[in-house]
């Protein structure tokens, strides 16, 4: 079974993640490739194609099971690949291979190392989030309590706006169900914010571990850059769907998330954002050394972000 | 921008959509026109459809950036991923999970 390499038809190449779609969810079926498209099957032979070319990331449910050729091609067109657990909580990823563009990768290292560029790189990511100028003259752990405090504050801001009951912000990925009503929706709908900020920070060519203001999880990076967005979309969406208290409260939230992802333009904002708040720094990326090899085979032009593998 | 694919149509459908729209291939019609307009040739597909099958598509503020609707039976069939309208291809004998589905 051809993935893509089919002698009769030009090579598949990856597309930008700002001419996507933000998410699939895949509940049930087998994922397969047929006649070289990505397509899920369910137990009554039904196929279902999924244009995996045009999506930023597949989020596959329990109940999913997919094959080797199937990871290859999402592979091969640059989506994201998250298997999700009960309500969103991720197990694994993959997919997208990340890693790579290594001038991207010294350049993020190079801001994270230096104590300097790095607090220059927390303070614009204050900047956006809260858009006014972060106080001048404090450490990145000071400005982590601020920003937390004023996280805290905006939660009880959406919650007595739509009315809902709030106590703190609590999520157990073992016991899911625990949770309240406006948890539970928040930590679906920015699971979804995640799978896309982690697309994108791939797409970029940038590494998801190493963080700025997170530390010491693979994601690190990729909460730092969905945070920029976490208040305009999803936060108000899980409050708001909370207040109403439906009963397939994940479905409706990730029915608005897409809605939300889609009027904000998001998919086109991330990567600037990224390359924003890293050029804040103040550092340009590295050249390559002089007496290191370059590429025997140049690569190609490619319609695809820098960080795709094409 | 508005798209209509017609299968096993009557001549006098196919007539009728030509008023309006450009037959670029057999069954295949386009056109850029309002929504009101939009309505009222699907109007006519509905009304001239018979035994036959039609799905039209049209530019629209959706994710994908458009949307679609159908007529009549075909093996191939919308669904609503959340909130992300894909099509479903029913084997030779099984039109009857359609309901299910949708």
């Amino acid at each position: 079974m051809s993935t893509g390499n089919n002698p009769l038809l030009p090579k598949l190449t990856p597309i930008t993640i700002k001419e996507r779609v933000s998410l699939v969810y895949v509940e049930k079926g087998n994922l397969d490739v047929l006649d070289g498209a990505f397509v899920v099957v369910d137990v009554n032979g039904v196929r279902t194609h999924i244009p995996i070319g045009g999506v930023s990331c597949l989020m596959l449910e329990p109940g999913t099971r997919i094959s080797h050729s199937a990871v290859a091609l999402a592979a091969r067109v640059g989506c994201l690949i998250c298997w999700i657990g009960e309500a969103g909580v991720r197990l694994y990823a993959s997919g997208q291979p990340g890693g790579a563009r290594s001038d991207r990768l010294l350049y993020q290292a190079q801001l994270a190392l230096n104590e300097n560029t790095r607090l220059k790189v927390v303070k614009q990511m204050y900047r956006m989030r809260f858009g006014d100028e972060p106080p001048a003259k404090r450490s990145v752990n000071q400005l982590r309590g601020i920003e937390g405090s004023r996280v805290r504050q905006m939660y009880k801001l959406f919650a007595k706006r739509f009315g809902v009951p709030w106590k703190y912000r609590e999520y157990d990925t073992d016991n899911w169900n625990k949770g309240d009503m406006p948890n539970r929706c928040l930590s679906a709908a920015t699971a979804a914010l995640y799978g896309i900020a982690e697309s994108a920070v791939l797409a970029a060519g940038y590494a998801p571990a190493i963080g700025f203001i997170h530390t010491g999880k693979p994601l690190s990076f990729v909460y730092d850059i969905a945070d920029l967005f976490k208040f305009e979309t999803v936060v108000p969406i899980a409050f708001q769907i909370a207040s109403k208290n439906p009963q397939n409260s994940e479905q409706v939230v990730r029915h608005a998330c897409r809605e939300t992802f889609r009027s904000t333009k998001l998919l086109q904002r991330i990567i600037p954002a990224i390359e924003d708040v890293l050029a804040a720094g103040g550092i340009t990326k590295p050249e390559p050394p002089e007496d290191a090899l370059p590429p025997a085979i140049p690569e190609k032009e490619s319609l695809a972000d820098d960080g795709h593998r094409s | 921008m508005m798209v209509i694919v017609l299968e096993n149509a009557p001549p006098r459908l196919r007539g009728r959509l030509a008023v309006w729209l450009l037959e670029v291939r057999t069954g295949v019609y386009v056109g850029v026109y309002s929504v009101k307009v939009r309505d009222m040739i699907w109007n006519h597909v509905e009304a001239g459809i018979e035994d036959g099958n039609a799905v039209m598509l049209w530019d629209d503020l959706t994710e994908s950036g458009f949307n679609f609707c159908t007529l009549g039976e075909n093996r191939r069939i919308p669904v609503n991923f959340d909130g992300l309208k894909l099509v479903s291809f029913l084997p030779e004998d099984k039109k009857e999970v359609i309901d299910r589905k949708s």
